[in-house]
């Protein structure tokens, strides 16, 4: 009697399985990419509204940085695509003569969040620049 | 005879496979095509687009005053005229021309001799202005955006010339 043709049923499993193995490990690899490419571009972003409010709150006078409810100061046009965000600004005083002034951005429902400390230092209103 | 070709079984199997994994192709290059909608381009992986920020960054915090006119140059949002002081301590006049589309001239003056010009490509139409904060210091604001009118670039900076 001949030999019947075709796969048998492990030939024929153990190729689905490397095939799937090969499609989810691509796809998986495409979302990651895709991922974080995205939370980088935000990053992006997060950090050039975070410097711009640093480059402000460094020529604030030392006594009024924790005036009432501190805020962001600059235009914050740049944080349009990842709207809905939040942003605050904390200041803390470790020292009597020194002050830590920290900006947070939050976007994606309060899941990421992009943070830049700046540290002040009483000079005694000299001015360092 | 053995009949030759497919059953029906085999061939519904198999597009149904092929049609799973073309679904997750298409929803994912969906997405991709809206996120690449809503954010602006990424110029800051750009060579000469960080050349330009950085000597951007280097010549305002450096800068004592900006000229309202100079060698023919006036100030303006698309021209950005500096008084700024070099590592050696001597005082040159930058001027940033942006008036090229995709294109940003540095050009340095001693006094009135044009001392270097250096010039990027490729590059997003930047656009500057004032930006005067609580304590009466004017800094210059930077920006700039990509061909769908997003917003890409917006840096502020402060002089801070050392005396």
């Amino acid at each position: 009697m001949s030999k019947s043709r075709g796969f048998t049923l492990v030939e024929v499993l153990v190729a689905i399985l490397v095939l799937t193995i090969v499609i989810t490990t691509t796809i998986a690899m495409f979302v990651e990419r895709h991922k974080r490419l995205k939370q980088a571009n935000e990053t992006i972003l997060a950090y050039q509204a975070l410097s711009n409010e640093a480059e402000i709150w460094r020529r604030v006078a030392f006594a009024r940085l924790d005036d009432a409810n501190p805020a962001f100061k600059s235009d914050t046009a740049i944080l349009a695509p990842l709207a809905p965000f939040t942003t605050s600004v904390r200041v803390d005083s470790p020292r009597a003569d020194v002050k830590n002034v920290t900006f947070i951005i939050r976007w994606n429902t309060a899941q990421r969040e992009a943070k830049l400390s700046i540290i002040r230092a009483d000079t005694g209103g000299s001015g360092l620049w | 005879m053995r009949e030759r070709g497919y059953t029906l079984l085999e061939i519904v199997v198999t597009l149904a496979v092929f049609g799973i994994f073309l679904w997750i192709v298409v929803v994912l290059t969906a997405e991709m095509r809206a996120n690449e909608k809503r954010y602006p381009i990424n110029y800051m992986a750009h060579p000469e687009v960080s050349a330009v920020m950085a000597r951007l960054r280097r010549d305002i915090f450096d800068t004592t005053f900006y000229p309202q006119n100079f060698q023919g140059y006036e100030r303006s949002p698309q021209t950005l005229l500096l008084y700024t002081i070099d590592q050696s301590g001597f005082g040159k006049t930058v001027i940033y021309d942006f008036r090229t589309h995709g294109e940003v001239h540095r050009k340095e003056y001693n006094a009135t001799q044009l001392t270097g010009e250096w010039v990027a490509h490729g590059v997003p139409d930047f656009h500057f202005d004032d930006f005067t904060l609580d304590t009466g210091q004017v800094a210059a604001r930077i920006t700039a955006r990509d061909e769908q009118n997003r917003l890409a670039i917006d840096e502020i900076f402060v002089p801070r010339p050392h005396k």
